[in-house]
């Protein structure tokens, strides 16, 4: 019996349709805040941070893969596997870390399309509004899809710094060797970009992203080894653009001992691709980046909570059907917006701050990973391997160490 | 009546008052009890772990009583038709069958009928989950105001790690329609048991609405020849648009597991585009000689073995040629008219028809403009009469925002 030679679009190339979740979540890391984090990393360091990037991609692939592990073997979500597995005070513990966490980067995005607005000459007190109204109105309204889209090539604009990284020819041999060299330094500024480069490129959101998608499109154990090829070829694309982008700004603003205080600043790292065009292009990525990020992540928030917490979701419902879903999704992005316009704000180090907190909250998140994705009863066959539990516990600890470190002189600091 | 969570983590005291441990949680037997009675306790002392059966309880409330003091304390072990309630109950999702809905148990109501202790319900308010956060003292004030019943619930044996006998009765309550929203709503896992526990009819009906992504994913997991049965039970439009999504070698299989001639039905419909209306349409209508009469047309109705549903029209055909379409007798003149009156005299002769290649969006919009019901499809060559496009299915066709049910749930951390 035959059947049609009929195009199987849907499990056609198993693992080009396995790209996805990984590769969006990696794009989704080099926004505002992450592109305000690289390009001062190496503005201000120059290219010292370099080791640190490579450890961290490593890092990222790590605790991503079993995100999505957990994701395909219990199907369930982040929050929900929380939910049923810790105590609900730990669950408490864990979900508001994770609010917080989302709150700060929410800010961040606010704060990206603010820096792009006075780029174009345009007041943040009317962008911003602006920006949160279309945002609010393109999600509620259901037409978020096709926009999503539009915002995602606009963050395209950011692989100019790949092309700036070459341009701006920089000695490549120093570059090999301090990304192949890690060279730690115990000082404040350091430690403290230190921590942001972790926090942005292991953003806690991304991991709750990576494995609500997997869990959505219906990956089962059988076919997870395709969204693990994903996961890995989003990771290492992600640490790649990061690391041009730091290398670009290296070349470029640190042999002028540029720092980077503005937008402006680090657009100029792109002047070698764009010339005086650098400050659009580097608009034109960072409204797209942060518009997109402004959309996903009021939303990816409020799904978490209503997930583990058990009210009523959906955007698509009217403010009557879905109260706290509706008051929660709008009050982050009025959050984020509101801080935004603060009068004075010291943009490019909040960015930076808020990724800070990130990382110093991404302890809790990782621990939690790791009881998760090591328990049999949840994951059956499928818990991590003793090496690849001796990485991701490395992981973790050295992470929390640093935080640790960073918090300890950061408070010596005051008294000092 | 009580709650689980205000009891555990309290101590355990012998019958002379002596401290054995802390309770850690409660074992329930689940199966076929309309309200599963408490099998025993798990008392935890420092990092060991004890069953103390219930038979030893003497009193649960508050700090728990065991009725003797020299306890053979074993150390506890999991067993299969045993569900732990802290650990699989609470925190869990069910479904609550009289809403429709997957709730989340935030804690589990207790009670103490003719000295067994019996879980009788759950309670999903969020004010059960302000009571656990808060101190303890204030539990008693914060009274839960959503409890519902357990025997109005689903368990979901997936949220068990040892083998149970659940009964899944009740589920054939819901309507086809809710079942697959909550079976889209659930883990793969959870739906994966749903659907093994309906009968081939049921099934089909509910896969019918179920998401493609998931559908593929049941289909693809379940032993093939129910596979294939469910199939069968599919109309031939709904079962072409399953295979179609599925692995191309996993289809191939499962047609030649079904009856050839559901098969065939099918294949035929994959002939066709996937949005035309040869896609779309029903192959399952009743044809009528125009000779016969009113009263013919309805004793033959009723003694066909299988009546299409819906049954909105006779399509009237030649006599000498039965693919032939000469008219169409809605439903309603047929039961208004005189039982003697031919077809003939009755039908409707100047009828639009639409062929199987044109888009199916297309057929909707002939239903819509010339308010019909139904629209015969007549092959573009020989003219004979394949199939109708009914109004659902048209319906199905112009509003696709209803069977998005993916959505934005990308978005469900």
């Amino acid at each position: 019996m035959e059947t049609p030679a009929r195009p199987r679009l849907r499990r056609f190339w198993p693992y080009l349709r396995a790209l996805g979740p990984g590769l969006l979540a990696a794009a989704a890391g080099n926004d505002a805040g992450g592109i305000a984090t690289y390009a001062s990393a190496g503005a201000s360091y120059g290219y010292g941070l370099l080791w640190a990037m490579v450890l961290v991609t490593i890092f990222v692939g790590v605790v991503q893969e079993m995100s999505a592990r957990m994701g395909a073997v219990t199907g369930k979500g982040f929050s929900d596997l929380v939910r049923e597995s810790f105590s609900l005070r730990i669950t408490a513990l864990i979900l508001l870390t994770l609010l917080v966490a989302n709150a700060g980067i929410i800010v961040s995005e606010f704060i990206g399309i603010a820096a792009a607005a006075e780029l174009f000459g345009v007041s943040r007190y009317v962008a911003v509004p602006l920006a949160a109204v279309l945002v609010w109105l393109l999600i509620t309204r259901g037409s978020y899809g096709w926009v999503e889209r539009i915002f995602l090539v606009l963050s395209f604009a950011f692989l100019a710094y790949v092309g700036s990284a070459f341009l701006a020819r920089p000695d490549w041999s120093e570059v090999l060797g301090h990304t192949l060299q890690p060279r730690l330094r115990m000082e404040v500024g350091y430690l403290y970009v230190l921590i942001a480069l972790i926090g942005t490129t292991i953003s806690p959101y991304m991991q709750l992203y990576v494995q609500s998608s997997v869990v959505e499109k219906g990956v089962t154990p059988s076919d997870y080894r395709y969204t693990r090829f994903d996961v890995i070829i989003g990771t290492v694309i992600a640490g790649l653009v990061a690391g041009f982008i730091i290398i670009a700004t290296a070349a470029t603003l640190f042999p002028r001992g540029i720092e980077i205080e503005t937008a402006a600043d680090a657009a100029r790292a792109l002047e070698p691709v764009a010339g005086s065009y650098a400050r659009v292009l580097f608009g034109l990525g960072l409204l797209g980046a942060s518009l997109l990020a402004a959309g996903v992540l009021p939303l990816a928030t409020t799904y978490m909570l209503s997930e583990a917490l058990g009210f009523e979701r959906g955007v698509s419902r009217t403010w009557d059907e879905a109260p706290i879903f509706m008051g929660v999704f709008t009050g982050l992005i009025v959050l984020g917006a509101s801080v935004a316009l603060i009068p004075g704000l010291p943009l490019m180090q909040v960015l930076v701050g808020v990724y800070v907190l990130n990382g110093i909250l991404l302890p809790i998140e990782l621990f939690a990973i790791l009881r998760l994705v090591n328990d049999r009863e949840l994951m059956g066959s499928h818990v991590n391997s003793p090496s690849y539990n001796i990485l991701a516990w490395g992981i973790a600890i050295l992470v929390s160490l640093l935080s640790l470190i960073l918090i300890v002189l950061t408070v010596l600091g005051w008294f000092s | 009546m009580f709650f689980l969570t205000f009891i555990v983590d309290q101590p355990v005291h012998g019958k002379a008052g002596e401290w054995i441990g802390v309770l850690e949680d409660l074992i329930v037997r689940i199966g076929d009890e309309r309200y599963p009675p408490i099998a025993g306790l798990v008392v935890r002392d420092g990092r060991r772990r004890f069953f103390v059966p219930a038979r030893h309880l003497q009193d649960l409330k508050g700090a728990a009583r065991l009725s003797s003091s020299t306890v053979d304390l074993q150390s506890f072990s999991r067993r299969d038709g045993e569900i732990l309630l802290r650990r699989d109950v609470l925190d869990h999702q069910l479904i609550d069958i009289t809403g429709r809905r997957i709730v989340r148990v935030n804690d589990v109501q207790l009670t103490r009928v003719e000295g067994v202790y019996r879980v009788v319900g759950v309670d999903i308010s969020a004010r059960a989950l302000l009571r656990r956060l808060g101190p303890r003292f204030l539990a008693g004030r914060i009274v839960g105001r959503q409890i519902i019943d357990w025997s109005d619930v689903q368990y979901l044996a997936s949220a068990a790690p040892v083998q149970l006998k659940v009964s899944y009765d009740r589920l054939a309550e819901l309507n086809p329609v809710d079942l697959a929203r909550i079976v889209d709503a659930l883990s793969y896992r959870e739906s994966a048991e749903i659907v093994a526990a309906l009968d081939e009819e049921t099934a089909a009906e509910t896969l019918e609405e179920v998401s493609d992504e998931r559908l593929a994913d049941l289909l693809e997991g379940m032993d093939q020849e129910r596979a294939a049965d469910i199939l069968e039970e599919m109309t031939p439009a709904a079962a072409a648009d399953v295979l179609e999504n599925l692995d191309e070698d996993v289809a191939e299989q499962l047609l030649a597991r079904m009856e050839p001639e559901e098969a065939a039905d099918v294949q035929a419909h994959l002939a066709y585009d996937e949005d035309s209306a040869g896609r779309l349409m029903s192959t399952h209508f009743v044809t009528i000689s125009a000779v016969a009469t009113v009263g013919d047309s309805l004793a033959a109705l009723r003694s066909m073995e299988e009546v299409p549903d819906p049954l909105l029209a006779l399509y009237v055909v030649a006599p000498d040629d039965p693919d032939h379409l000469q008219g169409i007798v809605r439903l309603r003149s047929l039961i208004l008219a005189d039982p003697a009156t031919p077809l003939a005299d009755l039908m409707d002769e100047d009828v639009p028809t639409v062929s199987p290649n044109d888009r199916a969006e297309d057929a909707a919009r002939v239903l819509a403009e010339y308010n019909l019901l139904a629209v015969p499809v007549l092959d573009d060559e020989t003219r004979k009469l394949i199939g109708i496009v009914t109004v659902d299915d048209a319906l199905a066709v112009l509003l696709p925002e209803v069977w998005q049910r993916r959505g934005t749930r990308v978005f469900a951390a």
